[in-house]
Order: C-alpha cells, then structure tokens, then sequence
C-alpha cells in the first residue's frame, strides 16, 4: 500500500529542468473540501494538475505519519484541507486535528522542513474558487523551493559542520555523599515498612550496579533486601518506565519517582495505564542527575521537588507523608535546551534540517529511545508493524528520518521530559532538544504541561474552539 | 595471548610517517576505515585524509562490523514488465578496504562474523567484501572499566585476525606485518628502521599496563554447558528483569550477526533488504499467529546471553561469540552486564548442584 514509490520508479526530474512539476498530495475531506475542488472541476476553473488528491472521510482521520509518508513516498509538498471549524460532519473532527497540526508544523518546522512545503486550509463543498485559488499558491510556493530532494538524504558535507553550543556551568554542586547516603537509608527504611506491612509487593528503586560507580533499576521484594537499595546523583533511569509491566506482575507497586520521572507517572494514570490504588509513589528529594561530571540539562531549571502526586518524600532528613517540599530551595538556572534550541531556531531552515538530518543519519534503530521511554507503553508499536510497513524497517536515512519524526510526535503533549531517550541513545541524538521543544509548544499554544494533572485530557486528544489556527488558510 | 616481540620484520614510524603510509593507502585508491571523532562521538567512517583518524586511547562507540555487515544492505531487486520479470543483484564489491584503527576485541568480533557468514554456504556479498578488506589493529596500552577481553580468550594485543598490528611506544608506532595481506599493505614501508629493544619494551609495558587493568577472572569453556543445561534456572527471570527490550548491546556488537529480511514494493518494482535484527525484541521470535515462543524480557535477554556463551562455543570448537569489548555493558541503559549474568548464573547452578 505505501511502497509504491520506493524501488525502481523513475529518477524524478530536478530543479533547473524547465518540465518540472511539483508533486503535491493533498489530503482532503470528504464532506467539504473534495466536494468544493470536485465543483472546481464541474464549473471549470483552471488550477494546476500539480495535486494528487486523496479522499479522507475527515482531517480528523490524518495521521501525521500520512503527510511523512507523502514526503518520503516522492512528494514535494503536501497540501491539508478540511471543513472550516463548526462545519465538521462529525462535529469535532477538524477541531482536534487541528491541534495536531499545530504540533506537527512547529515540529517539522524544528527539524528544519521548508515551510513552503506543508499547507493547512479550511475550504468547505461551495468554495470552488478558494479551492482553485489555493492549488495555484501551493504550487507557486513549492514551484519556488523547488523538488524535495533532501528527504532522508544527507551530503556528508554538511555532516559535521553543525555543532550544538556547549553547557553553560551547573547551578549546582553534587551533595555530599553524606546527604546522599542519608537519603538512601531513609528510602531503605521506608522500603522496608512498606513491604513488611504489605503496601506494597514490590518497591521499584536504585541499586548499584556492575560498572564502577553505577546505578541500576532494582526490584525489591522482601523487606530484607530493602538494604540494597541506593541513592545517588547517578540514578538515572525514569523507573515510571517498568510500571505498566510491574502492573502485570505485582498487585501493588511502589516506585521510587524524581521529580521529572514522576511527572512520567503522572502521564500513565492520565492515560489509565495505572491504577492510583495500586501505587505507591515514593517522590525522592533531587539534586539533579550528574554524567561525566555533567549536570544533566534536564536538572538545570528544575526544582527538584517531589511531584505533587507523591504519596511520600523521601528526603536525608526523614520520609514524611505525602508531598512535601524541601526545607531549602535548589537554585535553579536557566533550562540550557533552550538556549541550543535558540540556537537551531536562528539558524536558517535549512541548516537545520542538514542538523537534523546528521544526527538522524546516525540513529541505529535500536529503538532504545523508545524502550526506555515511560510514556512509549503501546502493545505493538507502530514502528513494528508491517501490513502496511508504516515505518520503513531499512536502517538508512529515510527509514531512520520518518521513525524519528514517528516517535517525537506521538510524544507530543506527553513527554515527561525525563530525557532518558537521550541518554541512552548510542549514538547521542539530541532527542531531548526535540521533545522539550515540542513541550514548549504546547504550553505556548494550549496552555498545557505535561505530568501535572492526573484528571487533564492530553493536549491532542482534546481541543478548544477558539484554539490558534493562524496558520490554517 | 601472544606478545609482540622483537620482530625483525617490523617498522617503526613518527606520527608524520604514519600519516604518510595512510595518505598512500589512500592515494591507491583504498577506502580506509578509521576511527573519526564526530559530534562527540567516536565512530568508524571511511577516511579522506590521515589527520582525520583518532588513535586515542578508547573503543569507537559502534564495533566496525557495519563495513562488513552493513546494517541496511540491498541483495537484490526486481521489475515486472508485462510477463517478463527481471531481477538485479547489486555489483559486487570492488574497492579494496583497509579497517585501521581496529581494537583486537573489534577483530576477534570480525572472525566471528566470518564463521556465521563464511563457513558452510558462504554469504556472497560479505565474502565479496570481506576479501577485499585488510585489518589493521591497534594494541591496547589502556582498558575501560567494561573491557574483558582477557576474560573470553582475547587479549590487549592479540593477534588473531589482523593483517597488520599495530603498537604505541610513546610517540612512534610499531607497525608489524602478519599476513601476506599485511605484506603487502606495507610494501611502502619496506626498507624502514626496525624497532630497537627499547622501543619493543615500550610498547610491552603499555599492553601489560592494559592487561593489569583486565582483573576479570576467565570465562570457562565448560560453563557453555553448564549454562545450556540451566536453561530453566529461576534465577534468569531475575537476571534479565530490568532489560528494557531495545537492542543497544546487540548492535553496538562486533560479533552479533542476526538479520531480518524484507521486502518493499509493489506489482511493478521492488527490492528486497536485510536489516540488522536482535533477539533482545519481541519481534524476533513473534510469529504469525501471534504467538511468541520467547513471551517475556528475561527469556530474549537469556537467548543473548545463551547464544553468546553456550549455543556458539558449542558449535565453534569452545570459541565463545563474546568478544568482551564490553561496548554492550558500557551502553545498556539499565547497567545489564552480560559477563555479570553468566557468572550469576553458573554460580547458581553450582549451588542448586
């Protein structure tokens, strides 16, 4: 169904060919756009034959993986038409769409995708003209930045070239190894208790681990083996990420959460993967996570006080019931993702995208960004499933470009910003600058955080009326 | 392991002499594959200039075995024009390859990719490439905490599989020719000094200093059974509990060499590729119907660890496919060490035994 383009076809003509057409899919709806270019055609008004027009029941069915796979499929833009808002045959179909828009303009914009490239508009069954009016533009527009040849391709040229400003100093200091052990005996006693009165069957938290210095994931099961649990400013796994499998395994679960890993818990009970009942959220007082005597980018702005939801804290001075902040403030500084994502931003479009480009270029496809991410719990992921291979399963640019794109949008609104995909990344792609850049978009254009409220709809599978649409024609 | 004596076949080159054989290599039109330092990580990529290789001390993140087994190939592709069907295999390999740089742990991973692909029916595109590719390693005068190669039969210096070594002495490099391939890579070189007894005893106190750092005590090669009839051990649940299911310590492996084959196209066009694939996903094993042999975390993070340590050695003489780079334990996002698990494991049995 999606292959047809990958093998074989002719070598597309490029720029400079006086004969070149642009290739545009247009996905548009059945019930308004696709009868207003269909009365374009009926009242013969002249519009370029540039677009491929594909008939969706509603903008509400458009997956952005639809328009990534127009992309990857050959085409040089594409084109998204729907009911205008309070026309939806469905009634609300467009309006949730377009908030998924929304974040994936300001994605592929981040990634550096001309914008010239990707066209939203509202065209209802009688705008025959707007219809007309627009194919012209759109075609004009990619007709200027010419065929996408750069999909998933890279000049090795511009490989390296491209480089990320460096990490401003930590606002902080590593405790002491005396706050820290203290810390970790507090989490070993209250461990204890709660396996030996029964709170808990299994209490998710740190251990050592085989490596000098190195902390892992431990599952402790019997009140004499809480000993074994540590705390440091090494511990950096987003444990949230083993409770919908500890779920199956143990009726009761408690988890040792960060600030930012129970942000992450947070996100499964919104999205009913947990039940509340059935854990126990231990919030660790946190200093922040050190790598190579590097504070993690995640810890610079954050306060690292337990998460709101927090059944207790655990902290060098005590486990207190519930959530209780610290007696004294870390200081903070400001979020170094924000100035590397300043950085990009200022750089032009295209640059970007070889930016991009390079780092994906690299990617393996081990896909242990997805494993280690708390909120990536799906049965089947779609980057695993293959009638039709909706990612390509090739290790190469394109297969690589259309995963990685995969995996940042279905992270909208969600991500927890634990930035564990980053870290583990063998190959060290800044997904972290993705997901906090996505973060930001949602908070600027919904008003929303992701992991702070366990009874809010998630940004994208909600909408407001008078959501921004500038961008919608 | 063998040591590199004083051997009279053997030259000794500056920094800059160095850099001038590479330059050579690649002015013969060799694609030379080297460690190179990019976005701050170092990986193999094939070099146009010598300046641009990193000789520090340290592993690449990824193993070289890409340059063999690449980790997205084409084997062939197809065209349907009315009842005539056409199928292309891409051309063969034809440029010489040299992998410079190369850690004796990264060799050893290579010769065990030429056992699963060259022995019995040999894979035509990598015995293409294989034969055109010379390997020069690079001695180890440091170990990482992850390393122990000493601890599976390698060694800081080992010389098994490569055509040339080569040794650090302070500021010069020792460069000896072992094969007949290694022959005549350095034909340049031919008529250069020989390393004196200080440089040799420079370059031994380097790779004892690394093998002083190797503290792991060997892997035995009666384990391999030992683990295979343990197969059923409780004690593997809890071993592979915290594997996350990606396959980070599969391909960053030199000597892993599974594969998954598909097809992309249509009724008119298509190819068919193989792709690197690992038993650490629920993929590998799921079949059709849904069902999955090895169901749970633990069980694919056991076939690693079995196929590493008993199924290989099994059929390899007692060879084991663990190379002990260590690449798989420094970058496991949970800290799993597979050395760890089979020591883990086997102590168990002794006990339950």
């Amino acid at each position: 169904m999606f292959q047809t383009a990958q093998a074989g076809s002719s070598t597309p003509p490029t720029l400079g060919h006086k004969d070149w057409e642009p290739r545009i899919v247009a996905l548009i709806c059945n019930w308004c756009t696709y009868a207003g270019a269909d009365m374009a055609g009926t009242t013969r008004r002249a519009y370029p034959a540039s677009v491929r027009a594909i008939r969706v029941p509603c903008t509400g069915r458009i997956d952005p993986l639809l328009i990534v796979k127009a992309f990857e499929q050959g085409a040089d833009g594409v084109l998204i038409s729907g009911c205008h808002p309070g026309d939806c045959h469905y009634v609300q179909g467009n309006l949730v769409a377009r908030r998924r828009f929304t974040a994936f303009r300001a994605l592929m914009e981040f990634l550096g995708l001309d914008a010239k490239r990707l066209h939203f508009a509202w065209v209802s069954a009688s705008e025959s003209m707007k219809w007309a009016t627009l194919v012209q533009d759109v075609t004009t527009a990619v007709r200027q930045v010419g065929p996408l040849e750069d999909w998933g391709k890279l000049s090795d040229a511009r490989r390296a070239a491209l480089s990320l400003p460096p990490m401003p100093a930590a606002p902080r200091e590593v405790p002491s190894a005396e706050a820290q052990e203290a810390t970790a005996r507090q989490l070993q006693s209250l461990a204890a208790k709660l396996l030996g009165d029964g709170q808990a069957s299994v209490v998710i938290g740190y251990t050592a681990g085989p490596l000098p210095d190195q902390m892992v994931p431990a599952f402790i099961t019997r009140p004499e083996d809480a000993t074994k649990l540590g705390w440091n400013e090494r511990c950096y796994n987003d444990l949230a990420t083993f409770l919908p499998e500890a779920k199956r395994k143990w009726p009761k679960v408690a988890v040792a959460l960060k600030r930012c890993d129970g942000r992450a818990a947070i996100g499964l009970l919104q999205e009913h993967q947990l039940e509340r009942d059935k854990l126990v959220q231990i919030g660790v007082s946190c200093h922040g996570v050190w790598q190579n005597g590097q504070l993690a980018a995640k810890c610079y702005a954050c306060d690292g006080e337990v998460g709101s939801a927090s059944d207790f804290t655990v902290a060098a001075d005590g486990v207190h019931e519930g959530a209780v902040a610290a007696a004294t403030k870390r200081t903070v500084a400001a979020d170094p993702r924000d100035a590397r994502i300043a950085h990009l931003e200022a750089l032009p479009a295209a640059d970007r995208w070889a930016f991009w480009q390079g780092q994906f270029d690299r990617c393996i496809r081990c896909y242990a960004c997805r494993a280690v991410c708390p909120l990536c719990y799906c049965g089947v992921c779609v980057a695993d499933k293959n009638q039709p291979q909706w990612v390509p399963n090739t290790i190469d640019a394109k297969g690589n470009l259309t995963w990685n794109i995969t995996r940042a949008f279905h992270l909208v609104g969600r991500c927890s910003s634990c930035d564990e995909c980053a870290r583990v990344c063998p190959v060290d792609i800044n997904l972290e600058l993705i997901n906090h850049r996505m973060a930001r978009e949602v908070e600027t254009r919904f008003g929303y955080r992701s992991g702070e409220d366990p009874s809010a709809s998630p940004p994208l599978a909600t909408f407001r009326p008078d959501d921004p649409q500038e961008f919608i024609r | 392991m063998s040591h590199a004596g004083a051997d009279s076949t053997a030259f000794r080159l500056t920094g800059g002499e160095l850099t001038e054989w590479l330059a050579g290599l690649l002015r013969e039109g060799k694609r030379v594959i080297a460690p190179v330092e990019e976005a701050g990580l170092r990986l193999f990529r094939p070099v146009t200039s010598p300046e641009q290789i990193c000789l520090a001390p340290g592993k690449t993140r990824l193993s070289p075995k890409d340059s063999l087994f690449p980790k997205n190939e084409k084997l062939f592709s197809y065209a349907v024009r009315g009842d005539e069907v056409t199928l292309e295999t891409p051309p063969a390999e034809d440029r010489e390859q040299v992998l410079f740089g190369t850690r004796p742990c990264d060799v050893a991973g290579l010769l065990r990719l030429d056992t699963v692909f060259l022995k019995g029916a040999p894979d035509e595109q990598y015995a293409a490439r294989r034969s055109r590719t010379a390997i020069v390693s690079l001695a180890c005068e440091s170990a990482e905490p992850e390393c122990f190669c000493t601890a599976v039969g390698g060694g800081p210096a080992a010389e098994e599989g490569s055509d040339v070594q080569v040794l650090a002495a302070g500021e010069l490099w020792l460069v000896r020719p072992l094969t007949a391939k290694g022959e005549a890579l350095t034909a340049a070189l031919r008529g250069r000094t020989a390393p004196s007894q200080e440089e040799w005893a420079q370059a031994r106190a380097g790779i004892e200093r690394a093998e002083a750092s190797l503290r792991q005590n060997p892997v035995a090669r009666e384990w391999a059974a030992v683990l295979e009839a343990n197969f059923d051990l409780p004690l593997w649940e809890a071993v592979g509990q915290r594997c996350v299911g990606c396959s980070i310590c599969n391909f960053v492996c030199p000597s892993c060499s599974c594969f998954d084959v598909h097809d992309g196209g249509n009724a008119f066009c298509g190819e068919r590729c193989r792709s690197w694939d690992s038993c650490t996903f629920a993929t590998f094993t799921r079949h059709g119907s849904g069902h999955n042999p090895r169901p749970t975390q633990p069980s694919r993070y056991r076939q690693r660890v079995l196929h590493k340590f008993a199924y290989y050695p099994q059929s390899n003489a007692g060879e084991f496919m663990c190379v002990g780079c260590g690449r798989c334990v420094r970058h496991c996002p949970v800290g799993l060490s597979i050395y760890e698990s089979v020591n883990q494991i086997v102590s168990a049995a002794r006990e339950q035994s």
